[in-house]
């Protein structure tokens, strides 16, 4: 309950923070390389028709981080680089409650807008210092660290940790 | 308790386990891995039927990509490793995934050979769909048995968790059980607590002593209700105040303080282990009174506290004081009274002596038969009354303290048989046979107060000879050995009248008599076994009586005696008295009154010795200087030179009479007196007149004593030779017949009667000097008191006192005195009876 109320004020006090930063919606660069991730809903800061795309150097230019961790899908101990989701959220500015997350085959899930703190999940695009493939969960996945804490090594946390990731919706 | 918490952590562990979810949905994966399968075969499909080429190639890539990568996760991740155990999974996901592999040259090769390869792919496919199938399949079984394990487990979990409640509820239980038992016991010692504590203070409060409390400061913290009476003072006054200013003195409160100062010092204090000690303490009104008090040091926590029990004893110090003095002024009347009674019996003594004396002289002359009869019977008289004075006299010198033990070296067998023979013609007046003898070894030479016991067994052997009549008076004696040391004990046995038992103890108190029915009078004051008792206990013996009226009595004593074997050779000459009764002895005789001095010079000449005469003090020193004498007869009061002044001018001298013994020859036999002629160096003391028993005794004692003090030098010119040790052993002693009365051939008539003249002479002249009324009042009292001394030897008592008032009142001076003084001299003297001396 602490922790839920936690997060609760933590995403309102960034969503607060957003909108103060950005008073006018920005305009974002546009992707030069593959489009990796699309994000809609109510965002800010957009490149598109209300979407803001990504490609992989505009996702290191936001800011990368490392998660050192176990993962129930893969052996052994891995090292995932990327952006956190939090930092992400911020950059474009989003405002809702949740995140409707989705892969490249349309399974989709939902990810609560409190689970974006600053020590939560990445958006992983490396794994062991090399780009994830398609063919290998990637080219995003979205990483929780399973190994901080119980409280990321639940059926739910691990429902939301979803791989070829491409698409985020925030409602 | 272990045990449950070993549980405890056990189950959380378990409960952790359950609630972080290692699997994902298991089921999701697997059913999604067909799912993508179908997508990907579809994909297949439609890019074969499409009949516009270039066919939809990307969705192809895509769906490949996302069926490779399920797979690749079925067959690496964490997650999927129980299931890759069965073969039935295992197997065709490993088929699956190397067909998947054989693809991926073509898929990612050019897109017109991969459009080419559709129809092969798509044969490929259906060939994969039962793999697929079968892994689907495999998984809903694994996971059904898993959850079946799992459900298992949890209810192996829940019913541990039952258990462990169960353990923990009686645990509770238990804990509940004990608390409750602590609670009640606590509560139990809590009222034992108070109970006691409420005795205790009622113990306390009720206390005749005073309790005091106070820190090891002498900070008074309890002040009983007996304390306030006796201080007077309210607890609620000094409770807090310090002892030392509220009940110690001032003159002791530094060493009050320093008493304190130790003992928060040394944690202990002699003061503790006194118990009762007496000191003053102070009441409010500032007087200061004794206590008794006790202090105790308790602990009450972590304070040492200081108890103190005390008293006041102001009412027994008096109480002591009034009876310390009682005693005192008792014990001084009593020896006021022991002292008045030696006097008194001394004072009787003289004149009593004055009559055995004239007594004794009177025997001597003719006397018709009944005269004799009558003078026997005073002198037995005479000599009985004597006797109980004497009795007095011992009981008194006793009492105050005046005798004391004297022991010497005795030979015991010589002692009793001159004991015995001194009493054998007694006995035999009473038809009675004495004896004596040894029970077992004879003993000789002991260490023992030979005084006191002779005197001791002349009196039990006069005894049993008075109470015996034609029977038989046996002496044992007997040498036991006690311990370590010896005793001596003596019985005297009578056939006599015996005595009740129920006198028997009575007997040895003062003043007992045994009444006797046969009308047969027997005199005694009753002193006789209490003097025998006291000197026997002074002496630490015992002594008791056995006797059957009818039968007789049996007498013993028993004393501690040592042996005193290294004696023998120098008192050898001891052990035979009659030896120096023989003895003829050269005697200076030093008297100022003629008439003593012819009575004396006769005595002495009947006894066989030798008298030369000195008529004052100077004169005998005169004479001792000049030659030797064996013994010296000192009158006290004399002219010129008294007799103590003479003697002590003999003995500071060194003349031949240097060593001689000189004794006192005087009417006054006080015991003071007694003391200022021995200081004065007087050997001895006789009284006045001479009596010859006493003059014999007195020689007798001193002759042995010289001899014994200086055995080497025997200046004694003695004509008799000296008594040959070895040959005076135990021979039987010759009755002690006095030789004087056997052998009175002296014609003492003619002395007798011509100094009887001459003391009328003297008299009748005095008397006409005095109708003269001479102014000289000291010539006065000098002729009366000459004439004094004849009177008392010639038994003119009442005579010799008035003159002696005379001689008293002249001596003051005083004319007028001495007139009437004269008068009342001359009446006694015409009414004085005949001169006689016997």
């Amino acid at each position: 309950m602490i922790h839920s109320s936690f997060r609760l004020l933590t995403a309102a006090a960034l969503t607060a923070l957003a909108m103060a930063s950005s008073v006018k919606a920005e305009e974002l660069p546009a992707p030069e390389g593959t489009v990796l991730l699309t994000i809609s809903g109510d965002i800010e800061n957009t490149n598109g028709d209300g979407i803001a795309e990504f490609d992989i150097d505009m996702l290191r230019a936001i800011g990368e981080t490392e998660i050192t961790t176990e993962t129930i899908w893969t052996p052994g101990t891995k090292v995932f680089k990327g952006v956190p989701l939090s930092t992400l959220l911020e950059y474009v500015g989003a405002d809702g409650e949740n995140i409707d997350a989705t892969a490249i085959n349309d399974y989709s899930i939902t990810i609560p807008m409190s689970d974006a703190v600053p020590t939560g999940p990445i958006i992983a695009y490396e794994m062991d210092g090399e780009l994830m493939s398609r063919r290998d969960k990637g080219p995003l996945w979205v990483i929780y660290p399973f190994s901080s804490s119980s409280e990321y090594r639940t059926e739910v946390i691990y429902s939301r940790s979803i791989w070829q990731l491409d698409r985020l919706a925030i409602k | 308790m272990l045990a449950i918490l070993f549980m405890s952590f056990e189950i959380v562990d378990e409960l952790r386990f359950l609630s972080s979810a290692n699997s994902d949905n298991v089921h999701w994966t697997l059913s999604q891995a067909e799912v993508e399968f179908l997508e990907f075969q579809n994909a297949v499909d439609r890019a074969r039927m499409a009949d516009d080429p270039p066919p939809n190639l990307d969705e192809v890539i895509i769906e490949f990509d996302v069926f490779y990568s399920r797979l690749a996760t079925l067959g690496t991740g964490l997650l999927y490793s129980p299931l890759r155990e069965w073969s039935q999974f295992r197997t065709p996901l490993l088929d699956a995934r190397e067909r998947l592999e054989n693809m991926i040259p073509l898929i990612d090769g050019p897109r017109t050979e991969l459009a080419a390869a559709l129809p092969d792919m798509a044969t490929e496919l259906t060939e994969i769909r039962p793999l697929i199938r079968k892994m689907a399949t495999t998984g809903l079984e694994f996971f059904a048995f898993e959850s079946d394990a799992s459900r298992t487990s949890v209810a192996v979990t829940l019913s541990r968790v039952a258990l462990l409640t169960i353990g923990l509820l009686m645990a509770l239980a238990a804990l509940l059980f004990h608390a409750r038992r602590v609670t009640r016991k606590s509560q139990d010692r809590e009222r034992e607590l108070a109970a006691s504590n409420a005795r205790l203070h009622t113990i306390v409060g009720t206390s005749l002593d005073g309790v005091i409390v106070s820190d090891l400061d002498g900070k008074i913290i309890d002040f009983s209700p007996s304390a306030e009476k006796i201080f007077q003072r309210s607890a609620e006054d000094v409770k807090g105040k310090r002892l030392g200013e509220i009940i110690v003195p001032e003159y002791r409160r530094a060493e009050h303080e320093e008493n304190l100062r130790r003992l928060r010092e040394t944690g202990n204090h002699e003061m503790l282990r006194k118990g009762r000690l007496k000191l003053d303490s102070l009441r409010a009104d500032g007087e200061i009174f004794p206590t008794e008090y006790s202090v105790a040091k308790a602990s009450a926590g972590d304070e040492d506290l200081l108890v103190v029990f005390l008293r006041d004893i102001s009412h027994r110090v008096a109480a002591e004081n009034e009876l310390v003095q009682a005693r005192d002024r008792a014990l001084a009347g009593e020896k006021a009274k022991a002292e008045f009674l030696a006097m008194m019996t001394h004072e009787i003594r003289t004149p009593l002596n004055g009559v055995l004396g004239n007594l004794s002289l009177l025997e001597d002359t003719k006397l018709s038969l009944p005269q004799s009869r009558y003078v026997r019977n005073m002198k037995i008289s005479g000599e009985l009354l004597m006797r109980h004075v004497n009795d007095v006299l011992d009981i008194a010198r006793f009492e105050s303290g005046a005798d004391t033990a004297q022991e010497q070296a005795v030979h015991i067998g010589h002692m009793i048989q001159d004991i015995v023979d001194s009493q054998v013609s007694n006995a035999q007046s009473r038809g009675n046979v004495l004896q004596w003898g040894w029970t077992g070894e004879p003993a000789g030479w002991l260490r023992l107060d030979a005084s006191r016991l002779q005197q001791v067994l002349l009196n039990l052997i006069g005894n049993a000879i008075k109470f015996t009549r034609d029977g038989r008076v046996t002496i044992e004696a007997e040498l036991q050995r006690e311990g370590g040391g010896l005793a001596l004990e003596l019985r005297v046995i009578d056939t006599g009248a015996g005595i009740p038992e129920a006198d028997q103890k009575r007997i040895f108190e003062d003043f007992q008599t045994v009444e006797r029915a046969v009308g047969e009078s027997i005199g005694g004051t009753g002193l006789g076994l209490g003097i025998v008792r006291r000197f026997v206990r002074a002496m630490k013996g015992e002594i008791g009586v056995e006797s059957d009226p009818g039968e007789g009595s049996v007498f013993w004593l028993r004393l501690p005696v040592t042996a005193a074997d290294d004696m023998r050779p120098a008192l050898a000459s001891e052990i035979e008295p009659e030896a120096a009764d023989d003895r003829q002895l050269d005697i200076l005789l030093a008297e100022d009154n003629d008439i003593n001095l012819e009575l004396a010079r006769e005595v002495l000449e009947r006894m066989g010795q030798t008298v030369t005469t000195a008529r004052n003090g100077q004169q005998a020193v005169d004479a001792a200087a000049k030659r030797h004498f064996d013994l010296i007869l000192m009158d006290i009061r004399m002219p010129v030179l008294d007799g103590l002044a003479a003697t002590r001018e003999i003995r500071a001298g060194d003349g031949p009479c240097r060593e001689t013994p000189i004794v006192a020859f005087s009417a006054n036999v006080l015991p003071e007196a007694r003391d200022r002629f021995a200081a004065a160096g007087m050997s001895d003391f006789l009284g006045k007149p001479l009596q010859t028993t006493e003059l014999r005794q007195v020689i007798a004692r001193l002759s042995k004593k010289h001899r014994a003090m200086a055995p080497a030098a025997e200046p004694v010119p003695a004509p008799a030779p000296a008594p040959d040790p070895v040959a005076v052993q135990p021979t039987p002693a010759p009755a002690p017949t006095p030789a004087p009365q056997a052998a009175a051939e002296h014609d003492r008539d003619s002395v007798i009667a011509l100094l009887g003249r001459r003391h009328l002479e003297e008299t009748e002249e005095l008397f006409d000097w005095l109708a003269a009324c001479p102014d000289d009042l000291g010539a006065v009292a000098d002729r009366a008191h000459k004439i004094a001394g004849s009177a008392a030897a010639f038994g003119q008592q009442r005579l010799r006192d008035a003159l002696v008032a005379l001689e008293k009142a002249a001596e003051t001076g005083d004319p007028d005195a001495v007139a009437p003084a004269i008068s009342r001299a001359r009446a006694a003297w015409e009414t004085a009876p005949a001169p006689c001396v016997g």
